[in-house]
């Protein structure tokens, strides 16, 4: 009797040995699945490991994109002896603003700032609100020969500026306005000029994602088709307008392809011309005397006095912009 | 009576359109539509500019058949590079593109600064800067020279393939600089595939490889095709292309025929990029 309660008793034991090591078991397991997940994550997106790489990508690619901005500024404040210096690379050792004021200077800025804004501010308002008419008709209203329009539209998109570009040169020489900015703005009027076909597909795909119930509404409640257009659909259409603003903006003050046909003979051209103009004297300058690392520091500080207008306007409208593609979907 | 309504509304429907239509059509008559008859009738003439202004004269397709026949140097020498860089290129930016927009699209701290610096191409990227920037020979990888890549390039691969190899190469970082609005058109198409399908496929085990080949691929193959519609058509119009560059200083009659042909061979590269595109989504539909 007392040794079958010994019996059990062992048994017990051993059971709840044997009970115990698997806890341990478990237990090491449960510990080495934790880690496993730390490292590759319960769903993989949310591990250590992915989120190395993810940072590894970024970070390599942020680099690309930095790298030359942060050139150009720390290039363009070093003075003589910083550039002669190899020991001076990424920092100089004094600012030196003498570069920015020469470029200043040479560009003419104040003056080539003025036309630049009145090119793209006015070009960027027109295109926002022309394409947006067209892009409504595309997307929704009932238009003969639509199908034959769209493939125009389409055609418009893809042709190279360069194919047309000379019978507007006469055009605009037989009206008289060379040499003035109404032949790149009047475009824009029309929903073309730069880019415009881009931009009325941008606004067609963000139209024909809306619910049409709230047309529909509208047009019951006895709306015609221009206060349904004002009074619902271009305020529906904020982030699709926001994104045409912004990109017919900047790329209308970087293009200096149509600002070098219709002013070449203006006396201060906007500044994207301005820079090109400048970058090919120091060009020739090179071609003669052969090249001088003090012209970098110059180049550089013109690009700066460029770029720096549309990264200020990028900086405020950046959280909306960024909202905007992502909730127009820009495209479908 | 309420067919004669009908009618009426249907009329008015129309004029509504034609109304909002209106001031583009003039337009592209005005901009596009006239210059480019204009540009397709010169192509057929000799222009000769003189004092008073210019004049020309019948020379039927000669134009055409110098280019394409007599003198190679006005077309071939610059295109076909152009066409083996294209090649290359567009894979590259839509590939690295995709991958950028994918990882953005993930949760993770820092993200929105992350956003704004791959915006910067977009602000920064169009014509003068993009060249002014990357003028000082930033655009080569490192190890490009340090492994001798492109020697081993050269020694495997016929020249005449290796030199846009090796160009692509040694201008990566320049191609990534093109990327900025395929990035945009990215993560906007991101937006469009529903997290339910993401938490589906989950449920049923899916590890995040075969997610992204089963679903986020597949979702966003109209994207890819957009984009390299983008690619090709920035590319091919962009104003440092070689033979966008060249036609400024030919006959203006010479210069349209070339930039017509241009213009036919761009159409042709579109159709091929769309026929690709519809046997994909066929395919795509027949396997779901």
């Amino acid at each position: 009797m007392l040794a079958k309660i010994g019996m059990r008793t062992k048994r017990a034991e051993i059971s709840t040995r044997l009970e115990s090591s698997r806890m341990e078991m478990s237990a090491v397991t449960g510990w080495l699945s934790k880690v496993r997940y730390k490292i590759f994550g319960r769903e993989a997106d949310k591990g250590l490991l992915f989120k190395i790489f993810i940072y590894l990508i970024l970070i390599d690619a942020a680099y690309i994109y930095l790298k030359p901005v942060l050139h150009m500024v720390t290039s363009m404040v070093k003075d003589a002896p910083d550039l002669l210096d190899p020991s001076v690379n990424w920092i100089p050792r004094v600012i030196y603003f003498g570069n920015l004021q020469d470029a200043w200077e040479w560009l003419q800025y104040p003056k080539a700032f003025g036309l630049s804004m009145l090119l793209s501010t006015s070009v960027a308002l027109l295109q926002t609100f022309s394409c947006a008419i067209a892009g409504y008709a595309f997307a929704r209203l009932k238009v003969p020969f639509k199908p034959i329009l769209f493939f125009f539209l389409l055609i418009t998109f893809i042709v190279p500026l360069q194919l047309t570009i000379l019978p507007n040169l006469v055009f605009a020489r037989v009206l008289g306005v060379l040499d003035t900015v109404v032949p790149i703005i009047v475009p824009a009027l029309f929903g073309l000029g730069l880019k415009g076909a881009l931009f009325i597909i941008i606004y067609r795909q963000f139209f024909s994602t809306q619910p049409k119930e709230l047309e529909e509404a509208a047009r019951i409640d006895g709306a015609n088709v221009f206060k349904v257009f004002f009074r619902v659909m271009m305020p529906l259409a904020k982030p699709a307008i926001l994104v045409v603003f912004l990109f017919s903006f900047v790329w209308t003050w970087n293009d200096f392809y149509l600002p070098s046909m219709y002013l070449a003979n203006t006396d201060t051209p906007p500044l994207s011309l301005g820079i090109s103009r400048i970058a090919s004297m120091i060009r020739e300058q090179a071609e003669i005397s052969g090249p001088s690392i003090f012209t970098e520091p110059i180049s550089m500080a013109t690009t700066f006095l460029m770029i720096l207008p549309p990264i200020v306007l990028y900086v405020f409208a950046q959280r909306w912009f960024i909202e905007g593609v992502e909730r127009t979907g820009i495209v479908e | 009576m309420t067919r004669a309504t009908k009618l009426k509304a249907a009329m008015m429907e129309y004029v509504e359109g034609t109304i909002f239509i209106a001031p583009w059509f003039i337009g592209f008559v005005m901009f596009m539509g006239f210059p480019l008859g204009f540009s397709l009738y010169m192509s057929f003439r000799k222009v000769n500019v003189v004092a008073t202004g210019m004049t020309s004269s019948y020379v039927g397709l000669k134009h055409y058949k110098d280019i394409l026949l007599e003198d190679g140097s006005l077309l071939y020498n610059d295109l076909i590079p152009f066409l083996q860089k294209t090649l290359f290129m567009v894979p590259v930016i839509v590939i690295f593109a995709l991958l950028i927009a994918i990882v953005l699209n993930q949760k993770f701290a820092g993200r929105s600064l992350f956003r704004a610096i791959f915006f910067l191409p977009v602000i920064l990227s169009t014509g003068q800067v993009v060249s002014e920037l990357l003028t000082q020979g930033e655009g080569a990888l490192g190890f490009m020279s340090k492994y001798n890549v492109s020697g081993l390039i050269s020694g495997n691969l016929p020249s005449t393939w290796a030199t846009p190899l090796i160009w692509i190469l040694d201008s990566f970082v320049l191609i990534l600089w093109y990327s900025g609005v395929q990035i945009l058109i990215f993560l906007g198409g991101r937006q469009t595939i529903s997290n339910s399908a993401y938490e589906a496929a989950r449920i049923d085990g899916a590890g995040p490889w075969a997610t992204f080949w089963k679903i986020t691929l597949p979702a966003m193959t109209p994207f890819v095709f957009l984009n390299m519609i983008y690619t090709v058509v920035d590319l091919f119009t962009f104003p440092t292309n070689p033979i966008i560059m060249r036609v400024r200083d030919s006959e203006y009659g010479q210069f349209s025929a070339l930039i017509w042909l241009y213009f036919l061979i761009i159409s042709v590269f579109l159709i091929i990029i769309f026929i690709l595109f519809s046997r994909a989504t066929r395919s795509q539909r027949m396997t779901a």
